[in-house]
């Protein structure tokens, strides 16, 4: 048994390869179809502005989704006893509405986001440390939602704050070269998420330990350490998009972090469909959250009722999950 | 370190209280009392923690310990209680079920919907108990015919079934049965007074949980689901049919939760949608704290029960001493965390003595013999 090897990258050698890499580009061929379909029954759906408001939409859902993405990766997509952050959601809101109410109190624009991040930050902390000391990370971010959830309401009363200044209005109007400031957000938070977790050791460490947490270990990686990074990068990004999504709405909103909890969970996971080793990973991701995005714009804009909208993406989320398992089931 | 000492040791990796691969280091021998005391401290936290606020509580609140307040508290808990009883079904079968809300709801729409039609009791209440049926039985196909994960596959039924019922109620109106005249028969299932001193909702409790708990620990049905969600590959070696118990535990979980939206609906007299997520979060909490109290961090009916009692008792108190509904969350979700940490660190207290210092130690090297190497944590992830 040799102890000296390297941890290498969890590299799968797909016995159908072929097959399997056909049914990864039928992921990005669903998005396309789905997407193509309502440019063309839809007049307005592929036109520039609409793009651009889907694309500033996508941004909040495929941040925070990357930070989820992060946890998964490193606790193995095991659900019930992997890597799930259910508070990203509640940071989601509670960062949001610390960075309005700091605004509105008369702090600068970076001091209010470096406040809300810190705040996030903690909570992710809060998480890492739980889920090192051996809690379900189930239980310990259910735990941790709540109280995000609470702090939330004790710190805006319950009211909706507006926020306002000057770095918050360019990044929900603002634009270079065309591109919505959002959408730069986006491609700077997924280049650098994308390289992390995919070209850096770290990274491949991270899907080393979710893969097989004693293997890891017995190959010399510390695997709570990497947990424990992943939940407090999870949350940060989680605030970062909540601070995009207050922004975006030009207030921050008591209560939607429950709403963007489902939709995030619902990115992270099905970024396995665009991979060809059926795992969480980053560029997934951002495509997932374009998809669910466009999905929802789509629809309105079709005049399919918002009731709708949400047995659409449950269905949605339950073809995904066929498709993975059924793939899964076909590859052993 | 031998094998028979090994074995003795009381497991500490049960799998509610362990994620995989956080095996347990060898740690040194202990003598007897030691570890009988050891093994009993994770299961005292709760009951310490019961103890705890009753007597913060108390003190703080001059009303907090007399009879009538405890039960009204008794009566308050009787649809979470309900709710969280079928829930430790789906977690004792090795499962979570998030859509348990949905199942609530559905059947409190059925039936309350009915008897608006001035339909019969019991066609209200067996249309809502159908209702349960079939959202159990859409969890159980997803689950184990799809093999969707099943946190995931319940989480878009929670997703559907909320869509489900907008449309159903014209966008989300409630429905009010207070103009209309009741059926006794439906009435006294949510208004009964079990002699004219105790809620009748807390005797329909009482029963519900006594024949669950029965089923789950004293049947051969129980027995066989408890090992089909423990250790699925050696069930099914075993001879279990793994699947189809998996499927009658979701279909028993949505079952329960749909009597208790009989009874909710029968008690609010109405209908208001997307009532039943919000007993969700409390549920999976009190039923993990209860597994705290078994030996083997089972989920058990009586343990759940006492979770229940725990989160009403905070909530009764918090409102008695005039805390603000804001801050209620917070204090629910430092006293889950803290319970749940609690029991963790004692569990694991053999293993490793300094638990935050894992994040800072790199993993001893490992020259000695295989047999001595770190003992790979049972679980059932490999088998998957």
């Amino acid at each position: 048994m040799s102890t000296t090897a390297t941890p290498t990258a969890p590299v799968a050698v797909p016995r159908n390869a072929t097959r399997k890499s056909v049914l990864a580009w039928a992921g990005y061929a669903a998005v396309v179809l789905v997407l193509g379909f309502f440019a063309v029954a839809s007049p307005h759906f592929a036109t520039p502005g609409n793009i651009g408001a889907v694309l500033t939409q996508a941004t909040v859902f495929a941040v925070a989704g990357i930070g989820l993405s992060t946890v998964i990766a490193t606790g193995g997509d095991d659900v019930l006893t992997g890597g799930i952050d259910l508070s990203v959601g509640a940071v989601c809101g509670l960062a949001g509405t610390i960075a309005a109410v700091a605004t509105t109190a008369g702090l600068p624009a970076g001091t209010a986001i470096l406040v809300s991040l810190a705040a996030a930050a903690a909570i992710g902390v809060t998480n890492g440390a739980a889920v090192v000391l051996g809690l379900r990370p189930l239980l310990a971010t259910l735990a941790t939602m709540g109280i995000a959830t609470s702090l939330e309401l004790v710190i805006s009363g319950n009211i909706k704050t507006a926020l306002d200044g000057e770095l918050f209005r360019w990044l929900r109007e603002g634009s270079i070269a065309g591109l919505p400031a959002a959408v730069l957000v986006l491609v700077a938070i997924g280049a650098l998420a994308w390289w992390a977790l995919g070209r850096t050791p770290f990274g491949i460490n991270s899907y080393a330990v979710g893969n097989n947490a004693t293997a890891a270990a017995v190959a010399g990686l510390n695997p709570n350490r990497y947990r424990f990074g992943s939940y407090v990068i999870s949350s940060v990004l989680g605030g970062a998009a909540g601070i995009l999504l207050a922004s975006r709405l030009s207030a921050a909103v008591p209560g939607i972090g429950a709403q963007v909890l489902l939709d995030i969970i619902l990115v992270a996971y099905m970024s396995a469909v665009f991979s060809r080793r059926l795992v969480v990973n980053v560029p997934g991701t951002v495509v997932a959250a374009v998809f669910v995005a466009g999905l929802s714009n789509g629809l309105t804009l079709l005049g399919v009722t918002s009731q709708w909208t949400g047995a659409a993406k449950g269905a949605l989320i339950l073809l995904v999950l066929a498709v993975v398992a059924l793939r899964g089931r076909n590859a052993r | 370190m031998n094998l028979t000492q090994e074995r003795s040791t009381p497991a500490p990796t049960t799998p509610a209280n362990l994620p995989p691969g956080t095996g347990t280091a060898a740690g040194t021998p202990r003598t007897t009392a030691a570890r009988r005391a050891g093994a009993l401290a994770p299961r005292l936290i709760t009951p310490v923690a019961l103890a705890a606020v009753l007597f913060v509580f108390g003190t703080m609140s001059p009303v907090f310990l007399t009879a009538g307040n405890l039960l009204g508290v008794l009566a308050q808990l009787s649809i979470l209680g309900l709710v969280a009883t079928g829930l430790t079904i789906a977690v004792r079968a090795g499962g979570i079920d998030l859509s348990i809300g949905v199942a609530l709801d559905l059947s409190a729409l059925a039936a309350a919907a009915l008897i608006y039609d001035g339909y019969r009791a019991w066609v209200a209440i067996v249309a809502g108990l159908l209702f349960g049926l079939l959202v159990g039985a859409i969890n159980a196909a997803l689950i184990f015919l799809l093999r969707i994960p099943p946190f995931l596959a319940t989480l878009s039924v929670w997703f559907i079934g909320t869509s489900v019922q907008q449309l159903l109620t014209g966008g989300g109106a409630p429905t009010y049965l207070s103009s209309r005249p009741v059926p006794e028969g439906f009435a006294l299932l949510g208004h009964g007074w079990f002699l004219d001193t105790i809620d009748g909702t807390i005797l329909i409790l009482v029963l519900v949980a006594l024949g669950t708990g029965l089923l789950l620990s004293a049947t051969r049905w129980g027995r066989a689901v408890t090992m089909a969600g423990e250790q699925p590959t050696a069930a099914a070696i075993g001879g279990l049919r793994v699947r189809r118990l998996g499927a009658s535990a979701y279909i028993l979980c949505s079952l329960v939760a749909a009597f208790a939206g009989v009874v909710l609906a029968s008690r609010t007299t109405s209908f208001v949608p997307g009532s039943g997520q919000s007993y969700l979060m409390d549920a999976i909490g009190a039923v993990f704290i209860g597994a705290t109290l078994s030996k083997f961090g089972r989920a058990t009916v009586p343990g759940t029960l006492v979770g229940v009692l725990l989160f009403a008792l905070l909530s009764n108190g918090m409102n008695l001493i005039g805390l603000s509904f804001f801050w209620q969350g917070l204090g629910r979700g430092v006293v889950l965390l803290a319970i749940l940490v609690l029991g963790v660190l004692l569990t694991r207290r053999a293993g490793s003595p300094s638990a935050l210092n894992a994040l800072f130690r790199r993993p001893p090297p490992r020259t000695q013999s295989p047999k001595t190497s770190q003992p790979v944590a049972p679980t059932t992830e490999g088998s998957r």
